[in-house]
């Protein structure tokens, strides 16, 4: 009885997670890799590794953080996987021209379009700022660097953005 | 601060709200810091994809005799400070009683502080009360209560617009659940509640009614209609 209890109270902590943050799991993935299909398939490993490591999860303050580390993790080993090689912007599969849906918002499109060709080093930091609501600090933390980098790569992200989006 | 470290700051996170010196002099940073806001709400509504139905995998059986615990929501306050939260409560009810306690301008509004105030009732467990406990809290006379509308993990007495009314916390699909029984709180109808971080609903049940709040995610309308289905006033 204990322990059907356990594992019904593990399912819907598992289902409260996933409810809350599963749209966050996939924009991060498919910023990462730049893939809607991709991101598809990430976010369904990162879900079963969530699943089997849920109890190593001891506050759920920090779901959000553990399970966007998760996605970066399989993402990094679907690319090493498949041994995918960089996209190249002017050879697009469907589900990598998929990302860059055309929107009625020319300004829009333009942004996206800016977004999609920056460079993953400044890319992903500015997904965790603006889409995740990171910290510098916590930025810092999921990308192995330090706060002064991040805060040169964001400043850079978004001067780079400026640029094109002008020029364009 | 000058013109290229603001600029610099601002353009890493657009949210900066040092240099304020500095901006009320240069007009050329504060159109810089417009451009940059302005930027900012293309590159978030850019990168708001939409996002497809969700598929779970599937999930294979984890084995739950090895899970020990599942970990608290929030951490078990100390013995010191248990002790001191029953001094301020006695000393919240004895002022309330005098008349100098806080006052609400409607139950829900008092009810929302209660939780607040509460917060270690408010955890991720999966230990049942015991049956002792629930009996201390929920006497015959007060209520008849059968366990069908889930686990209840929490149960103390606690004071409500001046009643000792039976504050009892269930697991839901979202997180814990609070249910205050108050079968002296008479209301006229249904009545919504909503919180910072928490919703709920006030049912008139009988001469009295029932409060229950979950996360906002939480569907609380299945969860209503166990905790009435299990609930019985004996007055």
């Amino acid at each position: 009885m204990q322990s059907t209890n356990t594992a019904i109270l593990r399912r819907q902590r598992f289902d409260q997670y996933v409810g809350v943050f599963h749209q966050d799991m996939y924009r991060y993935a498919a910023w990462l890799s730049r893939d809607k299909a991709i991101a598809e398939d990430v976010v369904q490993e990162a879900l079963l590794r969530a699943w089997k490591s849920l109890d190593a999860l001891r506050e759920d303050a920090s779901a959000k953080q553990w399970l966007l580390t998760i996605v970066r993790r399989e993402n990094a080993r679907y690319f090493e996987r498949k041994r995918l090689e960089t996209v190249d912007i002017d050879n697009l599969t469907a589900s990598q021209a998929a990302l860059l849906a055309v929107e009625e918002d020319r300004e829009l499109d333009d942004m996206r379009q800016a977004i999609y060709e920056l460079d993953d080093e400044y890319r992903e930091p500015l997904v965790l700022q603006v889409l995740m609501g990171y910290s510098t600090n916590e930025i810092a933390e999921q990308m192995g660097l330090k706060q002064g980098a991040v805060l040169t790569r964001l400043h850079r992200a978004r001067a780079k953005l400026k640029d094109k989006v002008t020029q364009q | 601060m000058n013109c290229e470290e603001y600029r610099q700051a601002i353009a890493a996170d657009p949210s900066f709200d040092g240099g304020a010196g500095h901006l009320s002099e240069c007009a050329a940073c504060q159109a810089y810091r417009n451009d940059m806001l302005e930027l900012e709400r293309t590159i978030s509504r850019a990168l708001t994809l939409d996002v497809p139905e969700l598929n779970l995998p599937e999930l294979p059986d984890i084995d739950s005799s090895n899970v020990v615990a599942l970990p608290k929501r929030r951490l078990s306050p100390p013995v010191w400070m248990a002790m001191a939260a029953t001094v301020v409560l006695a000393a919240f009810v004895g002022f309330r009683m005098m008349g100098a306690g806080t006052e609400y301008d409607s139950l829900g509004e008092e009810l929302l502080a209660h939780i607040d105030h509460e917060p270690y009732g408010l955890r991720v467990s999966d230990e049942a009360v015991s049956d002792a406990q629930l009996e201390r809290v929920v006497p015959a006379q007060v209520a008849r209560l059968d366990h069908s509308a889930g686990l209840i993990t929490y149960a103390q007495s606690c004071v409500v617009n001046g009643r000792e009314v039976p504050h009892l916390v269930i697991q839901g699909e979202r997180g814990p659940v609070t249910i205050l029984l108050m079968p002296e709180e008479k209301v006229s109808g249904p009545e919504s509640v909503t919180g910072e971080s928490v919703k709920g609903v006030i049912l008139p049940v009988g001469n009295g009614s029932i409060a229950i709040f979950g996360e906002r995610e939480e569907a609380l309308e299945r969860i209503e209609r166990k905790v009435l289905d299990s609930v019985t006033w004996s007055t």
